[in-house]
């Protein structure tokens, strides 16, 4: 299997091409070509797909849209070529899982099959910005707290001591220093210091600071997860290749992480969802990750909660789940926040699809786009790790009816969802629990999902 | 060919992005004498408008918006020739710099947003991405920009919006640009705080938010 040094060598000597003859000459119409010959097709009455057969033509063309298009490097202007036997090839010494964390708190994360009744990996929490220490820690703690929690993402840090964070200044090295010591000790404040973070580092933007960040005085281990994403749409760039070149050599898990843009260069839900499997193929090869991070994001509402979206993450889900053993997480976005009914239904809609789509685990669904300063709480990241546990095992065409069920309560609040509340407002900072009103709504939320046979 | 079918065909092959046929439909307007000032506004540019119309109802995506641009692009090669020898200009509707600010290398939310203002008739100077702000202020100075449109997706890339704006500040040149600022992280809170002259939540926002501010001018 090649290496990254392999792979550097084709991205210097590759062909050329300028960035937008690559988007329009080679992604876009390979991706429209790929999709009719595959007849990939999105069928919006069933939101969470159940058809085995397009499952399996998704995964086909993802690799003849790999051999076709290659990916491509910013920082060269060349594209990286890939051969089919080398992805096969990857593939069939693909290991069955990855051990994560340490002591008691060790686990196995493996893929999952489609209707497994095996619980998915939780992974619980966001890297959504916290204003301060003390809220990262709460929220963290309260991460650690969730029962069913097999992992962590921990918070980011924009500011030292008022100070906007620059990306690659030293702010930015000590923002990422902060962010994880801060989620260290929250872990081991809830009674779970071995919990492995899997979104390092939250607070780097720059491989300088990712590498900075994980010197182990700073309290991160290999048996942490550290996230190395693709940029929108099938290339990528020296930033990457670092982080990537670094985590390699010092044997850290490496998670692959792709979030393609459902209305973007791959156009609508089929092209995005070819993408997004090809993204799986090449972080087997092209990142030798040791687990996988994905979810498609809407272009105009941000989110992962819209029909399209959840059809895309579904199809995609069965066609890994039926075709490869790499773990991986569904990643999801409401456009909802905290204390709001709609952020419910959409994570409702999120878990129990991807549950039944054969991802091996889920990550909490971030509130609100992830775009507000401390717009989450643990409560969301208990609601999501419940559901999931009770999701498994079931049928997708059962998942189906339901999600059609809550996406008819929210779909039409698209454009003006309701951001809800802050961390400081809906959570009391000293006794770490959600206000009476959160409590009394999340309650009245649950009784109505009881209602509709959906927990 | 029929005048109104040569324009007719024209706006087809923008909204459909086929390049060829949009310079063969621009060839046989020529041929035909049609007014070319008429040809742009009645056939490309009613084909764009049809384009973003259906990017804002969500029945096409940035593929087919980037298709139309580039057909528009050639087919204008053609009439220009004309327009120039005629001395016609087409309307302009003001001149909009775009770019990522400083260390952000995401280009995805920006190429669409450019693409949505180029298919509503904008001159869109896009400058690309991880721009240093004196640069930008270079750039918008060199295109004689009217508004100028930061994007960024990253939390450590925003403080790059808020110190072009106090730099244009110090350079006495804040009345110059309307500044806009958009991108995942980037709120109505955010825009207000650093003082930015407009936000959009997404792209489909941007022409509304442009024109509204040039219309101020």
């Amino acid at each position: 299997m090649p290496n990254l040094i392999d792979f550097m060598e084709r991205a210097t000597s590759g062909p050329i091409v300028v960035e937008d003859e690559f988007n329009l000459k080679r992604l876009i119409p390979n991706t429209r070509k790929i999709v009719k010959e595959y007849n990939i097709t999105y069928s919006p009455e069933n939101p969470v797909a159940a058809d085995d057969s397009l499952a399996d033509r998704l995964f086909e063309a993802a690799i003849e849209f790999i051999i076709r298009t290659g990916i491509y490097c910013d920082d060269t202007n060349r594209v990286i070529q890939i051969e089919k036997d080398e992805i096969i090839h990857a593939l069939q010494n693909l290991p069955d899982g990855s051990y994560f964390g340490e002591g008691r708190d060790r686990n196995k994360f493996v893929s999952r099959r489609l209707d497994d009744e095996r619980k998915p990996w939780c992974h619980v929490g966001t890297g959504i910005v916290a204003s301060s220490e003390d809220i990262a820690l709460a929220q963290v703690d309260g991460y650690g707290r969730v029962p069913q929690a097999n992992s962590i993402s921990i918070p980011a840090f924009n500011r030292i001591r008022e100070m906007q964070v620059i990306g690659g200044s030293p702010l930015e090295i000590h923002a990422a220093s902060r962010a994880v010591q801060a989620g260290r000790k929250a872990l081991t404040n809830a009674g779970h210091p071995g919990l492995p973070i899997m979104n390092l580092i939250s607070s780097a933007t720059t491989s300088m600071g990712t590498i900075a960040g994980s010197h182990p005085a700073f309290g991160l281990r290999p048996s942490d997860g550290w996230l190395i994403d693709f940029l929108a749409e099938m290339k990528v760039n020296f930033e990457t290749l670092n982080r990537l070149a670094f985590i390699q050599l010092t044997g850290g898990n490496i998670g692959s992480t792709a979030l393609p843009i459902l209305g973007g260069f791959a156009g609508g839900a089929a092209g995005t969802a070819l993408v997004m499997t090809a993204y799986y193929l090449l972080g087997i090869l092209l990142f030798q990750g040791t687990y996988h991070l994905t979810c498609p994001v809407h272009f105009r509402y941000g989110c992962t909660t819209t029909r399209d979206s959840i059809w895309v993450l579904s199809v995609v889900g069965r066609a890994a789940s039926r075709n490869i053993n790499y773990p991986d997480i569904a990643l999801g976005y409401a456009a909802a926040g905290p204390q709001t009914r709609m952020y419910f239904y959409e994570a409702a809609a999120f878990i129990l699809s991807s549950v039944v789509s054969g991802f091996g685990g889920v990550q909490t669904v971030h509130p609100a786009k992830a775009i507000i300063e401390d717009g989450v709480t643990p409560l969301e990241a208990s609601f999501c790790a419940e559901l999931a546990h009770r999701f498994a095992g079931k049928q997708a065409d059962e998942a189906n009816e339901l999600v059609n069920m809550l996406l008819e309560k929210y779909e039409h609040r698209m454009e003006m969802p309701p951001s809800g509340k802050r961390f400081q407002e809906c959570f009391n900072l000293k006794t770490e629990k959600p206000t009476e009103d959160y409590q009394k709504l999340y309650a009245d939320v649950k009784d109505e999902l009881i209602s509709m046979g959906i927990t | 060919m029929e005048k109104e079918k040569i324009l007719e065909n024209l706006a087809f092959a923008i909204v459909e992005g086929d390049e060829d046929k949009a310079v063969e439909n621009a060839k046989a307007a020529m041929e035909a004498k049609l007014d070319p000032l008429e040809t742009v506004e009645n056939g490309l540019s009613k084909g764009m408008d049809d384009i973003g119309e259906k990017f804002g109802k969500g029945e096409v995506f940035l593929p087919e918006l980037l298709m139309a641009a580039n057909a528009f692009k050639s087919a204008m090669e053609i009439l220009k020739p004309e327009l120039e020898a005629q001395k016609m200009q087409t309307a302009q509707k003001g001149t909009i710099l775009i770019g990522t600010v400083k260390g952000d290398v995401h280009n995805i939310g920006k190429d669409i947003v450019s693409t949505v203002l180029e298919t509503k008739g904008f001159n869109v100077v896009d400058i690309g991405v991880d721009n240093d702000t004196l640069s930008i202020i270079q750039e918008a100075e060199k295109a004689q920009a009217d508004v100028i449109a930061l994007s960024c997706l990253m939390t450590t890339t925003m403080p790059a919006q808020k110190e072009f704006i106090e730099v244009l500040e110090e350079m006495n040149l804040r009345e110059k640009y309307f500044v806009i600022v958009g991108g995942g992280p980037v709120t109505q809170e955010w825009a207000d705080e650093i003082k930015a002259d407009g936000y959009g939540e997404s792209a489909v926002e941007a022409p509304v938010l442009v024109k509204e501010l040039i219309r101020k001018k």
